[in-house]
Formats: structure tokens, C-alpha cells, sequence
């Protein structure tokens, strides 16, 4: 039983990775233009550019293309940027743990200080903590991330200068692990925080609302009538039936913290992923380009993958949907 | 209706689309004229700071008093004539001392063009060569005066931008802000609009063909939903404004392929249950087309949904064209809040402290999401009457 849901949800994270791969080949083949034309002057000899385009085997039909570059995205092999001429994968190799411990830090901070209000809205109905968990929910919704943080640039790297204005490290990065270490975090608590500030709105909203539903069912009522502990409860029986859903809304978010994360790293001047990715797409670097959206998209698909094994575990009724389907 | 008329947010929204029909007619100029100084502060801000003085000057010079902060600029244009004989002088006397701005010999007629951010001119003065020249030539509040040695004619005029300008001060090029920012409102409006109109109607479109003729066409439409759901869309859009430029209408079909899929959901949801109700079983009974049900009755039916999700996601896209603005992914010739934000960032609004380049087009993108996201919630309170208003569960 178990085992014919995990191969389905294999299949649908392949499956999401293959239409990532087409759509990913396909954008910069039917792009209008030459795709090497920003690195072939048009004065080059025919024979030149011949050389050239083998070079990147663009002299290949579309099908062989085709393979060859499902080939090199599944071993990672993403060439030479037409920018720096390094490999494109060692560049993204050095940036995706900034992007990561950014996006994990942000995660975790807004979704347990959102899960937190979230309960304490539901469990405090009408009170001031609950209309803050509602309207903060509402606003942070229509807030663009990049102007909070500019706000938050302006105010605390500038005015008040506690922090960083730009970098992952200090120039030149300090000696010694823990300074170093410490370096790190200085410059990534603002942008962890921006985020934090743009994403705990919607978690608090959206698990006041479940556990609102939660408390007012008969369990509740029963557990109460038991005598057992407020805390145990709330705890114990309400929060857990909302623990799948909460689980879901992790998978969910996980795009979209992809997109922030890009954004904040350009407003922040992070070393990270996102940051090659707008060098490249700025630079018409599109083998890099490609590369970088790749790796983005990859980590999501990733990402979702473990968010529905952790939903299978939590959640027993999981299986047995997936046995109908 | 006229409860709808009479929300806050509907006015707003009214006084907004008037706003950006008329401002550009009504503000003088075109935007990208300078009105002043780079970074200028607002009229109203520090009442200490001198606005922008124009002084025009003939061979009897000029001479005025002095009261404010020093201007940010400092310029002498013109044209002098003199005899060829003659040495002509132009002196500027500050209440402490004097400085030869110009010695001028051997032609009967100059032309001035003197610029206080000039190197070279301010090396001849001996002003320090970093720094504001202007500040320099206005050491203290006090009687000025341009005097003229030697000359017969003088047609000269010195400008001095100030440290405020406008309603809202000036950019990094001496661009007037207030002007971007109602110039900003119709680009928005027109992406954040347009682009949910399309997306709402593919994503009725999908919807429909999903709901309506199930099978194979549902799967392969509600799995390409599940896959661009789970793609990072900035991402993508960053990759295809950069791969399809960065025109307005092409961020219009760019953002607009990329956020149908909860229309089509909730489309695709509304016709299952239509669909299996009982007047559209006694419809197909009484020999009615399939064609004729489904647009005289099913699309009917989903006109309610369809506003609030127009409504509801105009915001998703005012806010995705102005990242890609911010991330520099849009035409530096249109003027949009996203853009004005990156200029804001790339060219040391930072540096300058220039809170009044970042506040306006933030709030604006702020407020304008705002006031859709209320209208869309008005819209759907009125569809479905349960989800009731606010605190009230």
C-alpha cells in the first residue's frame, strides 16, 4: 500500500521534472534571435561562426539537441558560461548554500512565530492578538518583499548602521571559523528577518483559521470534558488534526520562497543563486540562465517531494487516498 | 451596486484610474524633463533649503541677498560682448571674499557656460575637487553679487538649482518624482489589469474544457495546473523577460501565462457541480447543444467567480511586474513604481538618503493592492455569503 504511494509521488516529482527540462529547452530554442549571438560578432567569418556554433552543438538537429541536453542537465554539466568562461556549475555550487540557509532560515522563523500567533489568535477570539494575526495576514499580502527590505536597508543599514548594506561576507571576510561564521549570519539577518516579516502573515492567518475549525469540533468538547489540561488540549488533540494541512501549506510555500529568496538576494547583494540568475538573464548569459532556473526549479521539486513523504507519514488517511487513485 | 459604490475602496480605485488619466495631461512636461537638481528634497521638507533660483544678468550685474542653505548647483550661462581691447572679469563677491570666475581677453564676444561641478573650473578657483562647488561659493547667508569688469553687453543667466524641488523632489537625473509616480499608476494599472483579463480568460477557457469535457483533456489541463504551480514562477519570468524583452505588452502575455491556473481550479470545480445538476440534466434532456449549455448557461454561471478572481488577482500581477521592474527586467523608457525603485537602488538613493524616491512608488504599489484585494474580498463576500466579514468566523 505504502509502497505504490511513495512510487506515485516518485513519478509525479519526475514527471514535474521532465515538464521543467522541456520547458527549459524549449524557452531558449525558440527564442527569436541567434541563441549564441551575443557571444558571435557579426563581422566574424562564416567559418568562425560555423566553429563556433558546433562548439556548442547548436549545429545539431532539435531532436539530438534535445538529448544531448537532457544529458547534460541530469548529470549537471551545465558548460561554460558565455560570461566569465568558468563552469557554469561550479559558480552555482558556490552560491546554493547562501540561497539554501536563507531560504531554510526564513522558513523556519515564519512559520513557527505564524504557527504560534496563529494558535493564540484561535485561542484568544476577538482579543487584540487575533485581529493582528488578521489584518497582519491581509497586508503582508499586498506588501512588495523588495520594498519592505528597502525600507528595512534604509533604516537599519543606513540610518541606524547596526547592518550590512550589501554582501554575504565582509570584504575582506574575517580569519577564524567563528568569526567567520558569525560574519555570515551579521549579514544574513536582515534579509532572513525581511523575510520572515513578509511571510508569517499568511501562516498565522491560514493555521488560526484551521485551529478555529479544529477547536469547535465535538474531540475537543469530549477532551474538555475530561478534564484534561488546557495546554494538553490545545496541544495535544486540537493542533494535532492540524498538523497535515500545516504540512501541505510547507509544500506550498516552497515555490514561492523561491521567488522571494531571488529577490532578496538582488536587494541584499547576496552571493546566491538568484543573483547569477538575474547576472545571466541581464547579461544574455543563457546557458547560465538555464542552468540557474534549473537548479531553482529542482529544489522546489525536491523540496515538494519530501513535504508529501512527511505528509504521508503524519497523515495516515494519505495512504489510503492514494490507493484509490 | 450602490453599497459597492459607497466603499472606501471603490472610490479610491475611481480616484486612482482619474489619476492616472489626467495627471499626465494636467502635469507639466514631459517626465523625463529635469526640473532641478539630482536628489532634491521635497517643496515642503526643509524649509531651510533654497528651491531653484534663476537669476538673469546684464552688463550692470547683479547683487541679491542670500538667506538659506548653499543651492546644489551652480551654473553662469550666456553670452557677453566686449571690446577685443579690453580684459572682461567675471568676479562673484560672497559676503567674505571674492572669486574670479572668468578672465576673458582678445574677442568681441564670449560665450559663458561655467559649471561649479566642473574639475577643471573648480581647480582654477581652487575649490576643493571633491565636494559641491556651490557650497563653497556660498559660505555664509549675506549679500551676493556678480560683477562684470569690462564689458559692454551681457546676457548671462545663473542658475541655481536648489536642495528642494516639487512635490516630491527629484531623482537621481533632476527628474521630478511626483511626475513618475502619476506617469507610474496608468503602467501599472494597464499590466496589473490586462494581464489578469487574460489570464482570467484562459483560465475560464481551461477551466471549461476541463470541467466540461473531462477525460483525457481534464488530466492533461489539471496536471499542467499542479506543474506550473509547483515551478518558482519569478524565476521563469525572469528568464522569458530577458529572452522576449521587456516591452510592456510582453510583460502583459508574459505575466498573464503564468497566473491562470487558479481560475482555471475554481472554474473547473464550479462546472463539475453545475454540470451534474439536475436543469442541465433536463437541458441535455430537451435536445439542447452542448455548445448552447455551455454558453448560455455554464459561462453565465461563472461570471461571479471570474470578477472576484479578476479582482483578487490584480494584485499578484501589479506585483510581479513591479519585481521584474525592480530587478532592472523592464524598458528603462518605461516609466513604472518597480522601475522607479531600481533607479532608486542602482543609482545611491541609498548613499543620498533619498526616502523620497523609495516611499512614494512602495506605498503606491502598497495601496494599489490594496484597495483590488478589498474590492475582490466585497466581491466574494457577495458571492458566497458564508465566509461572512472579517473577525467574524
Amino acid at each position: 500500500m505504502k509502497r505504490r504511494w511513495l512510487t506515485g509521488r516518485i513519478l509525479s516529482s519526475l514527471g514535474v521534472l521532465a515538464a521543467v527540462l522541456v520547458l527549459n529547452f524549449l524557452l531558449f530554442r525558440i527564442m527569436p534571435g541567434d541563441p549564441v549571438s551575443t557571444i558571435i560578432d557579426p563581422n566574424f567569418s562564416p567559418e568562425a561562426k560555423a566553429h563556433l556554433r558546433a562548439l556548442y552543438g547548436l549545429d545539431k538537429p532539435l531532436v539530438q539537441q534535445f538529448f544531448i541536453y537532457i544529458r547534460q542537465m541530469l548529470t549537471f554539466r551545465f558548460g561554460l558560461s558565455f560570461l566569465s568562461g568558468k563552469p557554469v556549475w561550479d559558480e552555482l555550487l558556490s552560491r546554493l548554500p547562501g540561497t539554501l540557509a536563507l531560504m531554510a532560515s526564513s522558513m523556519v522563523f515564519s512559520s513557527v512565530l505564524g504557527i504560534w500567533l496563529g494558535v493564540k489568535a484561535a485561542l484568544n477570539r476577538g482579543k487584540f492578538i487575533e485581529r493582528l494575526v488578521l489584518r497582519a495576514g491581509a497586508i503582508t499580502a499586498s506588501f512588495p518583499g523588495f520594498f519592505v527590505q528597502l525600507v528595512l536597508l534604509m533604516l537599519f543599514a543606513r540610518e541606524f548602521p547596526l547592518f550590512p548594506l550589501r554582501g554575504s561576507v565582509s570584504v575582506p571576510p574575517p580569519d577564524g571559523g567563528l568569526t567567520l561564521t558569525l560574519d555570515y549570519v551579521w549579514h544574513l539577518a536582515l534579509p532572513v528577518f525581511s523575510l520572515t516579516l513578509m511571510g508569517f502573515g499568511g501562516w498565522a492567518l491560514y493555521v488560526r483559521n484551521l485551529m478555529v475549525r479544529a477547536l469547535g469540533e465535538d474531540f475537543v468538547l469530549m477532551a474538555r470534558a475530561r478534564g484534561l489540561s488546557e495546554s494538553r488540549v490545545v496541544y495535544g488533540h486540537a493542533f494535532r488534526t492540524i498538523l497535515p494541512p500545516i504540512l501541505t501549506i510547507l509544500l506550498m510555500s516552497v515555490p514561492g520562497l523561491v521567488s522571494g529568496a531571488v529577490i532578496t538576494e538582488s536587494v541584499f547583494s547576496l552571493h546566491g543563486v538568484g543573483t547569477f540568475l538575474l547576472e545571466a538573464v541581464s547579461g544574455h548569459d543563457y546557458p547560465a540562465a538555464g542552468a540557474a532556473f534549473y537548479l531553482l526549479a529542482l529544489m522546489t521539486v525536491v523540496s515538494n517531494f519530501f513535504a508529501d513523504l512527511v505528509y504521508g507519514m503524519v497523515d495516515p488517511r494519505v495512504r489510503i487516498e492514494g490507493e484509490n487513485r | 451596486m450602490s453599497s459597492f459604490l459607497k466603499r472606501k475602496s471603490v472610490i479610491a480605485f475611481i480616484v486612482i484610474c482619474l489619476a492616472a488619466i489626467f495627471a499626465p495631461l494636467l502635469l507639466p512636461g514631459e517626465p523625463s524633463r529635469v526640473v532641478g537638481a539630482p536628489f532634491a528634497r521635497p517643496l515642503w521638507w526643509n524649509l531651510r533649503l533654497p528651491a531653484n533660483e534663476e537669476f538673469y544678468c546684464d552688463e550692470r550685474g547683479l547683487a541679491f541677498d542670500w538667506d538659506k542653505l548653499p543651492p546644489s548647483v551652480f551654473t553662469l550661462t550666456g553670452r557677453v560682448t566686449a571690446d577685443p581691447e579690453e580684459t572682461v572679469e567675471v568676479v562673484w563677491v560672497t559676503p567674505k571674499n571674492e572669486f574670479t570666475l572668468a578672465t576673458l581677453s582678445g574677442q568681441s564676444e564670449y560665450w559663458l557656460n561655467l559649471d561649479a561641478r566642473d574639475m577643471l573650473f573648480k581647480q582654477k578657483l581652487g575649490l576643493p575637487l571633491i565636494g559641491s562647488g556651490a557650497s563653497r561659493l556660498f559660505p555664509s547667508q549675506g549679500s551676493y553679487q556678480l560683477r562684470l569688469d569690462g564689458v559692454d553687453s551681457a546676457n548671462l543667466e545663473l542658475s541655481l538649482p536648489g536642495g528642494r524641488t516639487g512635490l516630491l523632489g527629484t531623482d537621481q537625473r533632476g527628474r521630478d518624482v511626483f511626475t513618475l509616480l502619476m506617469y507610474g499608476i496608468r503602467t501599472s494599472l494597464i499590466v496589473g489589469i490586462s494581464a489578469t483579463v487574460i489570464a482570467c480568460v484562459l483560465g475560464l477557457a481551461f477551466g471549461l474544457a476541463a470541467g466540461y469535457i473531462g477525460g483525457l483533456t481534464d488530466a492533461l489541463i489539471m496536471r499542467a495546473v499542479d506543474v506550473l504551480l509547483s515551478i518558482p514562477t519569478l524565476p521563469i519570468l525572469m528568464v522569458l523577460a530577458g529572452i522576449w524583452g521587456k516591452g510592456l505588452w510582453q510583460l502583459v502575455f508574459i505575466l498573464s501565462i503564468f497566473s491562470w491556473m487558479g481560475t482555471a481550479r475554481s472554474v473547473r470545480s464550479l462546472v463539475l457541480t453545475v454540470r451534474e445538476s439536475p436543469w442541465v440534466e433536463g437541458l441535455k434532456a430537451l435536445g439542447a447543444k452542448r455548445s448552447y449549455i455551455l454558453w448560455r448557461h455554464l459561462v453565465p454561471e461563472t461570471a461571479p467567480i471570474m470578477l472576484a478572481n479578476l479582482a483578487l488577482g490584480v494584485p499578484g500581477a501589479i506585483l510581479s511586474e513591479a519585481g521584474l521592474a525592480f530587478l532592472g527586467l523592464s524598458d528603462p523608457r518605461l516609466i513604472s513604481w518597480g522601475r522607479m525603485l531600481h533607479e532608486a537602488q542602482s543609482f545611491g538613493a541609498f548613499t543620498e538618503g533619498a526616502w523620497w524616491l523609495l516611499l512614494p512608488p512602495g506605498l503606491g504599489i502598497v495601496i494599489l493592492c490594496l484597495i483590488f484585494l478589498d474590492m475582490g474580498r466585497w466581491l466574494e463576500e457577495k458571492i458566497d455569503p458564508r465566509l461572512g466579514g472579517g473577525g467574524d468566523d
